[in-house]
């Protein structure tokens, strides 16, 4: 804990932290900002809600369809609570195989989640009408995040040879 | 070795059972910080409807503290409540586990800095906040053995594991007891202040047979624990009021207010602790009332018939 209240590092994504470095910001990985948690946790929640909604049949009667689709969202909550558990059983195996070692396992679960909710995007941009808007939205958020991941790990290593 | 029974088995699934919190541990090194808003709310929603006793105890008790509330408004209340306390407990797993960084201030830093240097005193908090990351935090700031006292947990196993948790929180330096009305951990906690140790209470409730006495709070009778007006008492030590509350997202606010102190007049013993008791009432009115969402008191503090008044 600390008590302190200098400005510290406040962005985990890499596009935020590049943007905060060209503000001359603190450009090292945080987990403390609550709008980018909230930010990221609800879009990769509404992508899979959106993915799992466009299989609920469209002949149904308006309640069936609505009960369905309240029902839902505590589906896409406990498929994520699974998807979460396997994941754990991968990264450790993939660890096993000497992958993955360096980094911890929440890292690695977020490259997983990452792909996972990337496929659902590509799913929901294939499928057209506003999810695909939605979908496209992550796409290009993902690009942007990795260019900017790119940037970052290329100016580490620049700063680390100048040393 | 006997093998579990299937109650017990099944027990670990309980709204109090260990499962939760083993899973709360599993999802702090698994899973990546931003996932947490969400499964955070979807766990409020899972134990707002399966733990109905705690769901009514809140409600109840907001009935008191915020008497123009209605029933259907002190329901959304009850689930941001619990809401808070999902957070606190997630916080709690996150500074034990993988020491997350939390931002703190303290209002009332003169009285923080005199219990730090204090030879040995008496912390009367309450079910608020984070109680848990605040004991670890005052042992790491003052560098102090803390011992912590603590309502016995229904669950043997979910004891087991707040007990480490708090123990390896605290790096070493937080001791818990279960409070079960023996006279054997009044002697123990005694012998602790004689010592200089510091003793954390919890004073905003009585979960099962403990010395009790009688109160005013919120204008209503209440049943509080005597044992630390007797204790600061016999010990010579005095009480300091001291409550860890949420701020935001990994932010607290270290409350700390004037030490109480139980004096020892030649007339009534219990006329003196009545008054110590009136000044942490006041005190505990005062938080409680601004921070009705962190008080997790999930047994009904405040009795029916007194509520009806």
């Amino acid at each position: 804990m600390n008590g302190s209240d200098k400005p510290g590092p406040c962005f985990y994504f890499s596009l935020l932290r590049v943007l905060a470095a060209l503000r001359s910001g603190d450009a090292r990985r945080a987990e403390n900002n609550w709008g980018e948690a909230c930010l990221a946790g609800i879009a990769i929640y509404l992508i899979s809600y959106l993915f799992f909604a466009h299989w609920v049949p469209e002949n149904l009667m308006v309640w069936q369809r609505t009960l369905l689709l309240l029902l839902l969202v505590f589906f896409v909550w406990l498929f994520w609570l699974v998807v979460f558990y396997v994941n754990s059983l991968v990264i450790r195996f993939l660890q096993l195989c000497g992958l993955l070692r360096t980094i911890p396992i929440r890292r690695a679960q977020s490259v997983l989640l990452g792909i996972s909710a990337s496929a659902m995007a590509l799913s929901l941009v294939q499928g057209g009408s506003w999810p695909a808007e939605i979908g496209a939205v992550w796409m290009i958020s993902v690009a942007m995040n990795l260019t900017a991941a790119a940037i970052l790990a290329f100016r580490d290593d620049s700063s680390n040879e100048a040393e | 070795m006997m093998a579990p029974s299937s109650a017990s088995r099944l027990g670990r699934f309980a709204v109090r059972g260990v499962f939760w919190r083993e899973y709360l541990d599993w999802a702090t090194i698994n899973l990546p910080f931003y996932v947490y808003p969400v499964n955070v709310f979807f766990f409020t929603l899972f134990f707002f409807f399966f733990a109905a006793p705690a769901r009514r105890a809140i409600v109840a008790n907001l009935a008191v503290v915020l008497p123009g509330s209605g029933p259907a408004m002190n329901h959304l209340r009850a689930f941001r409540t619990l809401w808070n306390f999902a957070w606190t407990i997630t916080d709690a797993a996150l500074y034990k586990l993988i020491r997350a960084e939390f931002a703190y201030e303290i209002v009332g830093a003169e009285s923080l800095e005199q219990l730090g240097a204090s030879p040995s005193a008496i912390v009367l908090t309450a079910h608020m906040g984070n109680y848990d990351l605040g004991a670890a935090l005052f042992a790491d700031k003052f560098n102090r053995e803390i011992r912590m006292v603590r309502a016995p947990e229904p669950d043997r196993q979910t004891a087991e594991h707040l007990s480490s948790s708090l123990e390896q929180t605290g790096a070493g330096a937080v001791k818990v007891d279960y409070n079960t009305g023996g006279a054997l951990l009044s002697f123990d906690l005694l012998n602790a202040l004689r010592a200089g140790e510091i003793v954390s209470i919890q004073g905003d409730r009585v979960d099962g047979e403990v010395a009790q006495v009688s109160a005013l709070l919120f204008g209503t009778n209440v049943q509080l624990p005597n044992g630390p007006f007797v204790l600061a008492q016999v010990a010579g030590v005095p009480i300091y009021p001291l409550f860890i509350a949420r701020a935001g997202y990994r932010r607290y606010q270290v409350i700390v207010y004037e030490p109480i102190v139980v004096v020892r007049t030649s007339h009534s013993r219990e006329k003196d602790i009545a008054d110590a008791v009136t000044k942490w009432c006041a005190v505990l009115e005062e938080t409680v009332s601004h921070r009705w969402d962190q008080w997790f008191a999930f047994i009904p503090i405040f009795s029916p018939d007194e509520r009806k008044r």
